[in-house]
């Protein structure tokens, strides 16, 4: 969902972005090994939701992009209100359990 | 959804092999490479910077794993690599490999041909919707029955005699009463008929039907109509509707046979129609009628009785016709049989001359859905022979596979050790070894089908006799095929997994230290031991049954069956009834027999009314002049009508008295040679030529009989069977004989071979009626094999399965021997070390071999004596436990041992013992 997301704000970006963004989005609490980004992205494209293709980075390198493709985007949105739905039910657990403890 | 999609997306790049590889390192590096730079801009040295961002990155092979699984799918490369690794080893261990698959092909196709063949002629149905609502008619009586004329077969019960034929008026008569099953229908397979379809002449089989049989039997015409009520009728056209197979054969499936016109029996008839694909008639599912015909037309096409016709009220003593019914709703058949029953008496009463002691004959209602099941009769006993025989061949290939298979997974049970060792998991070295087992089991399998197909061809060849013209087609049963492949298959894949699992569970280091120097090892190898005396058991019980079978065989061969077998030439002419009433069929076979006699190359000629050993025979009534008819005596003798020269062409020797001569002729003094056992039977004490005796009487049907005078005495021949012992019987020359209305069998002398004969035999007789055909013409030797066919049969397979028996127990001795004695090296050094000498060690292998072998053949002896009265019926001349059978096949099967034991005693013997010591 944060690659999703991720690539559905900054639009087109490269393996390197994406670990990059999702680091500075966390805070650096994140620090997972950025190699397994790329399994997982490789997934995202054979399900459709990503595609990619090979371009010139900033640094004139080859790099390979990554876009968020319709079904993405329409995945992104149904796991969105999915987690929405969820943290709301979870918060309205956790808020229950401080009325009772006050 | 996307699941979906994904393992799509999977499938192809396994199906494509495109190798991501690349594109993963290439973004890798320049992963890396940028987390480097940024490192460096944040102040780190360059080398630092670049192991962070490798550390950064994380365990470059793990990921790259996690990336190649997440890209196809790696089961199925790896079951893929698995194939590969174990066609690999079969190919390798090719002896292994193809004893293997032999085997299993052998028991697959050898079950499935024989089991096909049992359920085609005991189990099919007849191909008519709903066969099981069939009923058949049939009925019983004593000795004294009132039924005394009939065509058709008749069985031999307690007390009597059974038979499915009854009179039409019979038929009629139930038909009108019958209100206990659907409407009843008859018909009559009447065997061959003489066709002529495009001036061609052919001999055809062909089956009378009542005009309701199809509408009874709800069956649908392929083409044309079916035969209806209406043909049915006397002075209706004469119709026939003809079988698919003629349609193809003899008219090419052209649609424009319909209202076609071909002679039978030298009556025009028209085609009105094609029978369905798989339709065999009501008669059996193994006969194939070509013609079918209404009843009605019996009197024109195949007439018979005292003016042609059995059908109204002029021939009620004719009993002929095989009457069924469908079974209606609601009744049962016991209730059925009741009804029909007393019908049946009334007809008897109003129909027969009834005398004091004649008994009525009581009706009994029988399954008709394999109709009148005659196979039943004469194969079920023989194949039940061959069913236990190929099912001991599928249990001993079973065993074999899995006494070969056993070996090996033992063999290999380091190397599983090993690859448990090195981190293997369990799930994945079975199921290597599933694969392995599931190859050879598929490759079996492939090759047991072909067999089977070639089976099913090659079986109905072997049951048919070269000059027989029905058809038998033994189509694969498919289902049949799957049971044996399913069961053979599934023992393959047990025998092969059981093993490997077991090897699996074990403790992977001991196992390796066992198996390394590996001295005492007799324990283990027990269960293969145990499988080989299995082995060696049922081989001698297959050995010892195919010997008594071919024994049997060699006993017959040398039967004398009192005449000159050799350089007779036969054939058969059955006049047409229509253009020879008798006597001027007497004169037709006159002329004939005089015509053949001034052919070149032929020595002499003559004709009988029954053929030798063709399991056909006369029966008639026989009292020396004085004695008085009584029914409670066998007052009866076996009888055939010959030509003058009859037993100086068939090599029957005359004993005493004189033979027929040309002076015997239709006017003369009626005159009769009896057989040696007769004359002694009859004529006892006394001096028999010049007796009379009555024959061929029956009061009932207002015959009187001849006073026949004894002339000569005759050899004692065999009559119908080479099994069966000289019958007393007596012989008349045809001439002086009311007729011969089932023709006659021609025996020509000749040194010619048949073939050459033939056609100036053909000739001859067309020169004096072009429209009769020479039927089944063969030698008489040939007639005697074909009379042993079903001996020839039993003999041949019982011998091959018998041979093949040897073949796998000798396979499987070696193989366990072998193996034994590559597992001893190191105990066979360390004893040749201490001195032994290679010829005790030699002994010590053969001794160990030899006492495996013994075991199993006492229990096969065991066996056979507890098995072989089961098939006393189809010997002949042996005892079921002839002792000299029994030591043949101890004797083979012990050589046989000896013999597989000897090249891996050889190899112990030749044991180094520093080098078998070093070894491990």
């Amino acid at each position: 969902m944060m690659v999703l997301k991720t690539l559905g704000v900054l639009g087109p970006l490269h393996g390197y972005g994406i670990a990059r963004r999702i680091e500075q989005i966390s805070g650096d609490q994140l620090a997972l090994n950025q190699g397994t980004l790329y399994p997982l992205l490789l997934r995202l494209e054979q399900e459709g939701a990503i595609e990619s293709e090979w371009g010139p980075s900033e640094n004139n390198r080859r790099a390979r992009f990554y876009r968020l493709t319709r079904a993405g985007r329409k995945q992104l949105q149904a796991e969105l209100r999915d987690w929405q739905q969820t943290a709301d039910i979870i918060a309205r657990f956790l808020a229950i359990n401080a009325e009772t403890r006050s | 959804m996307r699941l979906l999609k994904r393992s799509f997306a999977r499938l192809r790049n396994l199906a494509s092999r495109q190798s991501d590889d690349q594109r993963f390192l290439e973004e890798m590096e320049e992963h890396v490479s940028r987390q480097t730079e940024e490192n460096v801009c944040s102040g780190m040295a360059p080398a630092e910077a670049r192991r962070q961002a490798v550390l950064k990155f994380g365990a470059v092979e793990a990921i790259r794993e996690q990336y190649h699984a997440e890209k196809s799918l790696p089961f199925v490369e790896s079951i893929v690599q698995d194939v590969r690794y174990s066609l690999r080893i079969l190919r390798k261990s090719w002896g292994f490999t193809s004893m293997a698959a032999i085997s299993l092909a052998l028991a697959i196709g050898a079950n499935t041909t024989i089991f096909s063949v049992m359920k085609r002629l005991l189990l099919d149905r007849l191909e008519v919707p709903h066969a099981e609502q069939l009923r058949l008619l049939h009925w019983h009586g004593d000795k004294h029955t009132a039924v005394s004329n009939m065509w058709g077969i008749t069985d031999n019960v307690a007390e009597g005699i059974a038979a499915a034929s009854f009179s039409y008026p019979a038929f009629e008569q139930l038909r009108r009463d019958n209100h206990v099953l659907e409407d009843l229908f008859a018909f009559k397979n009447v065997g061959t008929m003489n066709a002529t379809i495009d001036g061609n002449a052919q001999i055809l089989q062909g089956e009378l039907v009542s005009g309701n049989f199809f509408d009874q039997l709800q069956v649908q015409p392929q083409l044309g109509r079916l035969i209806l009520p209406d043909d049915d009728r006397i002075g209706a056209p004469t119709v026939a509707l003809i079988s698919l197979e003629l349609w193809q054969r003899a008219f090419g499936s052209s649609p424009a046979v319909v209202g076609r016109t071909i002679k039978v029996n030298m009556v025009p008839v028209t085609i009105i129609g094609v029978a369905p694909s798989g339709f065999t008639g009501a008669e059996s599912v193994q006969s194939s009628p070509d013609l079918f015909l209404p009843l009605s037309s019996q009197p024109l096409v195949e007439p018979r009785g005292k003016n042609g016709s059995l059908l109204g009220a002029s021939s009620p003593q004719i009993w002929w016709l095989n009457i069924m019914g469908r079974a209606r709703d609601g009744v049962a058949d016991i209730s059925a049989q009741a009804a029909l029953d007393t019908s049946l008496s009334a007809v008897v009463r109003s129909t027969l001359r009834l005398d004091a002691n004649t008994t009525i004959p009581r009706l009994d209602v029988l399954d008709g859905s394999r109709g009148l099941f005659r196979s039943k009769q004469m194969f079920a006993k023989p194949l039940e022979v061959l069913m236990a025989v190929v099912g001991l061949v599928l249990l001993l290939a079973c065993s074999n596979i899995a006494s070969l298979l056993f070996a090996r997974s033992m063999a290999r049970q380091r190397e599983v050790a090993l690859r448990l060792a090195l981190g293997a998991g369990r799930a994945r070295v079975l199921r290597g070894v599933l694969t392995e087992s599931f190859l050879l089991a598929t490759l079996g399998g492939a090759l047991g089908v072909a067999l089977a197909f070639a089976g099913c061809r090659a079986l109905p060849a072997l049951l048919a006799n070269p000059w027989d013209t029905s058809q038998f087609t033994m189509p694969l049963d498919w289902s049949v095929l799957a049971f044996t492949a399913s069961v053979t298959l599934l023992s393959g894949l047990l025998f092969g997994t059981v093993p490997a699992w077991i090897a699996t569970r074990s403790d992977g280091g001991a196992c390796l230290k066992a198996t390394g120097p590996g001295s005492t090892r007799r324990r283990k190898g027990l269960s293969g031991r145990m499988i080989v005396t299995f082995q060696i058991m049922l081989s001698t019980l297959l050995v010892a049954g195919a010997l008594l079978f071919v024994g049997t065989l060699i006993q017959l061969a040398h039967v004398n069956p009192g005449f000159r077998t050799d350089h007779l030439v036969l054939f058969a002419i059955q006049q047409p009834e229509l253009r020879y009433p008798a006597p001027k069929d007497l004169q037709l076979h006159r002329q004939i027999e005089e015509r053949l006699r001034a052919l070149p190359g032929v020595q002499s000629v003559t004709l009988s009314e029954v053929g030798y050993i063709s399991d056909s025979m006369e029966n008639t009534n026989f009292l020396p002049e004085g004695e008085p008819p009584n029914p409670d005596k066998d007052q009866s003798a076996w009888n055939n009508a010959v030509g003058s020269g009859f037993f100086h062409t068939m090599g029957i020797p005359i004993v005493a008295g004189r033979d027929f001569n040309e002076n015997d002729t239709a006017s003369a003094p009626k005159v009769g040679i009896l057989s040696e056992s007769l004359a002694r039977k009859a004529f006892p004490g006394q001096n028999p030529i010049g007796k009379r005796f009555l024959a061929h009487f029956h009061p009932s049907e207002g015959k009187p009989g001849d006073l026949i005078e004894v002339v000569g005495i005759s050899g004692d021949t065999r009559y119908w069977s080479l099994k069966q012992d000289p019958v007393g019987m007596f012989y008349q020359p045809y001439q002086q004989t009311p007729n011969l209305d089932f023709g006659a069998t021609y025996e020509v002398r000749t040194s010619l071979s048949p073939a050459s004969v033939a056609p100036s035999l053909r000739k001859a007789v067309q020169s004096i009626d072009p429209d009769l055909p020479l039927q089944e013409i063969r030698t008489q030797q040939g007639q005697i094999d074909a009379s042993m066919q079903q001996e020839r049969i039993i003999a041949a397979l019982t011998a091959s399965f018998g041979v093949l028996a040897l073949v796998l127990a000798s396979v499987g001795v070696y193989g366990v021997m072998a193996y034994s004695v590559a597992q001893r090296t190191s105990e066979i050094g360390i004893r040749m070390a201490l001195g032994a000498r290679p010829r005790e060690v030699f002994t010590m292998v053969l001794r160990e071999a030899t006492w495996m072998a013994l075991v199993g053949i006492a229990c096969g002896i065991g066996a056979t004596l507890l098995s072989t009265h089961l098939v006393t019926s189809l010997l002949y001349g042996l005892h079921p436990n002839d002792p000299r059978i029994l030591a043949t096949s101890a004797l083979l099967l012990a050589l046989i041992g000896l013999v597989a034991s000897w090249v891996p005693a050889r190899c112990a013997a030749a044991v180094e013992p520093m080098q078998a010591l070093r070894h491990e």
